[in-house]
């Protein structure tokens, strides 16, 4: 079952255009990764998906309705991220009123992870520092079961062990409560493997949408003397290109070798390697083939 | 088992070859019920789409088979299977890659040969 389709969506905020017919669907219990450079239109596409704004030329469907205005999405969705407004009260307070708001709300979930990552229930909303707003938020999201959860950066802030903790809450909780979850972030190489698929924004227009898996054979590197790696890739779309010294080269494409291929190239003295899926993204998302270095050169 | 989350190998071919591991080690017999996506997903921190690909891999060379609602067993030949397959793919591979690194380091046959025959002593000797 389709949970969010997006047919050429489009969204503008004065001048600017944010999307830009974006088109994708996604489907029933799956984690979905959003990745994207910084104003790609991620935080736009979510924002419409939850209802919070609507798009300016729209076929937008979250379970089959229109999500602005609509009182089942509302009831069936939560978008986690660091605008979440909080009512007033302090943080056992805010647990009580979530639970009266979400239908599947698990409170004893909820407790428990607000014991393990230290919370004073005593404590206001707004008082807390930026890492451990997030954490506090990620409680929510993760309490609430809503059948489609959303988060927007989740681990803004965190630090390195609780990002960990994070993810590994989210795949326990999923495995147990097989939910549909979008997962937006700059760090696809810390959650891919809690993926099963990428969705890649470049320009507020969908880029890239397909399984993690695949994507980590998308994208193939060869290293070696310079006019060898171009014959090897000539037929091929390059993704990045960087020379090494005098003669050497460096170049990632398309990974469309067969098995055999690619021993040969081998055999013949260059050195190939993977690509991961976070290398991939930054290829395609750059506006140059050489990276940073054009800039200087 | 950790998970080389850096290397070449895809996830779910490691999965694949951690129970193709634990068939050979005597871990998992015949007729034994392997550990389910959901299992897997949970052991090594993966989305359970990415466990059930391991497990089809393994559907397809015969080495688990799926009873309908009870989950997958360990087929009679799977050893033979596994070997079988280690023996076309894994170690073919590195033979070429053997002979390849010799060839670079202009090591004949006969020397090849000789190292080889050496490790193969060396290797006797630690099992004793």
């Amino acid at each position: 079952m389709t949970v969010v389709h997006f047919q050429d969506v489009s969204k503008k905020f004065g001048r600017t255009k944010a999307l830009n017919n974006a088109t994708f669907s996604i489907e029933e219990n799956k984690i979905t990764g959003l990745i994207g450079r910084n104003g790609a239109g991620k935080t736009t596409i979510l924002n419409i998906i939850s209802g919070f704004i609507q798009a300016t030329s729209e076929e937008v469907k979250v379970f089959s309705e229109k999500p602005f205005n609509s009182l089942l999405v509302s009831a069936n969705s939560i978008l986690v991220d660091d605008k979440m407004s909080m009512p007033s009260l302090n943080l056992k307070g805010i647990l009580i009123e979530a639970g009266r708001f979400y239908e599947k709300w698990d409170a004893s979930l909820a407790q428990r992870l607000f014991e393990y990552f230290s919370f004073d229930e005593n404590q206001s909303h707004d008082t807390l520092s930026k890492g451990k707003k997030s954490t506090f938020n990620m409680i929510i999201g993760l309490a609430s079961r809503c059948p489609l959860t959303v988060f927007d950066e989740p681990t803004t802030g965190m630090d390195e062990a609780v990002r960990n903790d994070f993810y590994r809450a989210l795949l326990k909780d999923y495995l147990a409560h097989p939910r549909t979850i979008l997962l937006s972030s700059h760090h696809l190489n810390e959650m891919e493997d809690l993926l099963e698929e990428v969705l890649l924004i470049k320009d507020g227009e969908t880029h890239l949408h397909m399984p993690i898996e695949d994507l980590k054979n998308y994208a193939i590197a060869f290293k070696g003397k310079a006019e060898l790696v171009k014959e090897s890739t000539k037929d091929q779309s390059i993704l990045y290109q960087k020379t090494h010294g005098p003669d050497q080269m460096y170049i990632v494409s398309k990974n469309t070798y067969s098995e055999e291929t690619l021993q040969r190239i081998k055999r013949s003295g260059m050195e190939i390697s993977n690509v991961t899926p976070s290398e991939v993204c930054v290829y395609l998302t750059s506006s140059s083939k050489g990276g940073i270095d054009d800039v200087f050169s | 088992m950790f998970l080389n989350t850096e290397g070449t190998k895809p996830i779910y071919v490691q999965i694949a070859e951690w129970i193709e591991t634990e068939i050979l080690n005597g871990n998992f017999k015949k007729d034994d019920k392997v550990n389910s996506q959901y299992q897997l997903a949970e052991m090594f921190n993966i989305n359970p789409a990415t466990a059930g690909k391991g497990l089809m891999i393994l559907m397809d060379e015969n080495v688990i088979y799926k009873k309908r609602g009870l989950g997958m067993f360990v087929s009679i030949d799977a050893k033979k299977n596994i070997i079988n397959k280690r023996k076309e793919q894994t170690l073919k591979r590195l033979v070429q890659e053997l002979v390849l690194e010799a060839k670079y380091l202009d090591v004949d046959e006969k020397e090849l040969l000789e190292m080889i025959r050496q490790a193969n002593l060396e290797g006797k000797g630690e099992e004793k």
